[in-house]
C-alpha cells in the first residue's frame, strides 16, 4: 500500500541552482550559480592552488531564504 | 417537559417555523446526493481547469524547446500533438509465460519510434538535446494523459449523475494535482539539463568511473573497469549527460552471459521514493535488485543473479516524488560521497580479494556525465 502511495513531497518554492566545482587533488571547492551548459563531472580547468584537475562535482537546488 | 414555544399561539401559528425547521431535512433527504454531487462537480471542475492550464503549459514547453534547440525544418505543432497522443499497447497477459520479453520488445519499439520522430523533426543531431526533448515530451505526455483521464471521469460522473465516481475523483484529486505539478516542475530541470533527484545512482557510479576507459555495453549504457583492494570492479551507468536511463538489465545480462565475466556480487544504487516522515537524502541498505521502471530490467537482473547464485546488494537514497523528478536537492547531492563510502565498505565486507564486483548506478543521468 505504502509503495503505491509514496510521499509526493512538499511543493517547492523559489530556488537557486548552484554548481559546485572541486579540485580532485586538494579538495578545494567553489560554489557558484548554475549556468546553462554545466553538468556534473564536466572538466573545468586546473586548480590555481595545486594544479590538479577541477571538475563540477555537484549541481543542486537550494530554496531562496527570505531576507530579514 | 418543556413546551416548545416558538410563537405566540399554538401549532397553527408555528407552521412557518416548523416549515423552516423541517424543510432543510426534507431537502437533504430527497436532494442530498444531488447537492453533494453539484458541490463535488464544482470542485473537480476547478481542478480540471488547473490541469488544463498545466497541459497547455507543458505542450508549449515541448514546442518551444524543439523550436529553440533543435531547429525543426517546419512547424512542429502538429507533430508534437501527435506525439503527445502516442500510445503503447502492452502485450496480452492471459498466458503470462514469456511476457517480460514481449513487454521489452514493445517498449523498445516505442522508445526507438519516439526518438526517431524527434530526430526527424530536428535539423540538429545533438544526442543530448534529442534525449532532453524526449524527457520533456514524456513529462508533457504524462500531464496530457492525467488531464484526459480526470476529464473522462468528470464527464462520466456528470453524465450519469453517479456520485460515487465523482466522490472517488474528488478524494484522489489533491494527489493527482500534486503529481501533475511535480511533472510541470520537472520540465524546468529537463529544459536546462540540470541533474534530477533520480540521477543520484548514476552520479555515484559516474564519480567512480571518472577518467576510466568506457565502452558502450548496451543502448545508452556504459561499462568501465577498475581495481579496488585486489577486487575487479565493473561499473555500469547510463550514458550522460543526456537524459538517459539506459538498459542496465541488458547490460548486466550481457556482461555475465555473453562476455562470461564471473561476478561474485552485484551492488545496485538507486533513488527510492520515501514515505511521509522519512528524511530526504536518507541512505538505506538492503538486498535485491534496486531498480524501478516497468520491470523488464529488474527481471533480467534477478534472472541472471539467480542463475549464477550472485548476491544482490542495494543502496537507496530516499526522496519524494517531486524531489525525484525535480532539480536535485542539496541533501541528495551531498549523500553521493556517503554512498561511495558505503559501496566500498560493502565491497570489503562481502567480497574477497580477486573477486569480481558489479556496481550499477540506476536512474536518469540527465546532467550527469562520467
Amino acid at each position: 500500500m505504502a509503495t503505491m502511495i509514496p510521499s509526493i513531497g512538499e511543493k517547492r518554492g523559489k530556488q537557486i541552482v548552484y554548481t559546485i566545482e572541486e579540485c580532485l587533488s586538494c579538495g578545494e571547492k567553489t560554489k557558484r550559480t548554475f549556468t546553462v551548459g554545466d553538468y556534473v563531472y564536466k572538466g573545468n580547468g586546473q586548480c590555481k592552488k595545486c594544479g590538479g584537475n577541477i571538475y563540477i562535482t555537484m549541481i543542486y537546488a537550494e530554496p531562496i531564504k527570505p531576507t530579514e | 417537559m418543556i413546551p416548545l414555544e416558538a410563537g405566540p399561539g399554538q401549532f397553527g401559528d408555528n407552521t412557518l417555523y416548523l416549515l423552516l425547521f423541517y424543510l432543510p431535512f426534507l431537502l437533504f433527504l430527497f436532494y442530498g446526493q444531488r447537492i453533494q454531487a453539484f458541490m463535488i462537480l464544482g470542485e473537480v471542475s476547478r481542478a480540471l481547469g488547473k490541469l488544463k492550464v498545466m497541459r497547455e503549459k507543458s505542450r508549449k514547453e515541448v514546442i518551444d524547446y524543439l523550436v529553440n534547440h533543435l531547429k525543426p525544418k517546419s512547424d512542429p505543432q502538429e507533430q508534437v500533438d501527435q506525439l503527445l497522443e502516442y500510445f503503447t499497447i502492452m502485450p496480452v497477459d492471459l498466458d503470462p509465460a514469456g511476457i517480460v520479453r514481449k513487454i521489452e520488445h514493445v517498449v523498445t519499439v516505442r522508445n526507438e519510434r519516439i526518438r526517431s520522430e524527434i530526430k526527424r523533426l530536428a535539423s540538429e543531431s545533438d544526442m543530448i538535446k534529442v534525449s532532453t526533448a524526449e524527457n520533456i515530451l514524456e513529462a508533457a505526455s504524462s500531464i496530457n494523459y492525467i488531464y484526459k483521464l480526470v476529464r473522462h471521469f468528470y464527464l462520466l460522473g456528470k453524465k450519469t449523475s453517479n456520485i460515487y465516481i465523482l466522490l472517488q475523483l474528488q478524494m484522489i484529486m489533491p494527489m493527482v494535482l500534486q503529481e501533475a505539478d511535480a511533472l510541470v516542475n520537472a520540465l524546468d530541470a529537463f529544459k536546462q539539463s540540470q541533474p534530477i533527484g533520480d540521477g543520484i545512482g548514476p552520479m555515484v557510479v559516474g564519480r567512480m568511473m571518472l577518467n576510466l576507459e568506457k565502452t558502450e555495453i548496451s543502448r545508452d549504457t556504459l561499462l568501465a573497469k577498475t581495481e579496488y583492494k585486489g577486487r575487479t570492479l565493473y561499473l555500469i551507468k547510463a550514458t550522460g549527460p543526456g537524459g538517459n536511463v539506459g538498459e542496465p538489465g541488458t547490460a548486466v545480462e550481457k556482461l555475465i552471459n555473453e562476455m562470461g565475466v564471473k561476478i561474485n556480487a552485484v551492488i545496485m544504487i538507486d533513488a527510492a521514493l520515501k514515505l511521509e516522515g522519512e528524511k530526504t537524502g536518507e541512505i538505506a541498505e538492503g538486498v535485491g535488485a534496486a531498480i524501478g521502471g516497468i520491470g523488464v530490467d529488474r527481471f533480467k537482473i534477478e534472472e541472471v543473479a539467480t542463475k549464477y547464485n550472485i548476491p544482490l546488494y542495494a543502496v537507496v537514497i530516499k526522496q519524494s516524488l517531486i524531489d525525484a523528478i525535480s532539480v536535485m536537492r542539496k541533501e541528495v547531492a551531498e549523500s553521493a560521497e556517503k554512498v561511495i563510502k558505503i559501496v566500498y565498505r560493502l565491497i570489503e565486507e562481502k567480497t574477497q580479494p580477486s573477486d569480481n564486483v558489479l556496481i550499477v548506478g540506476v536512474g536518469n543521468t540527465l546532467g550527469v556525465a562520467q
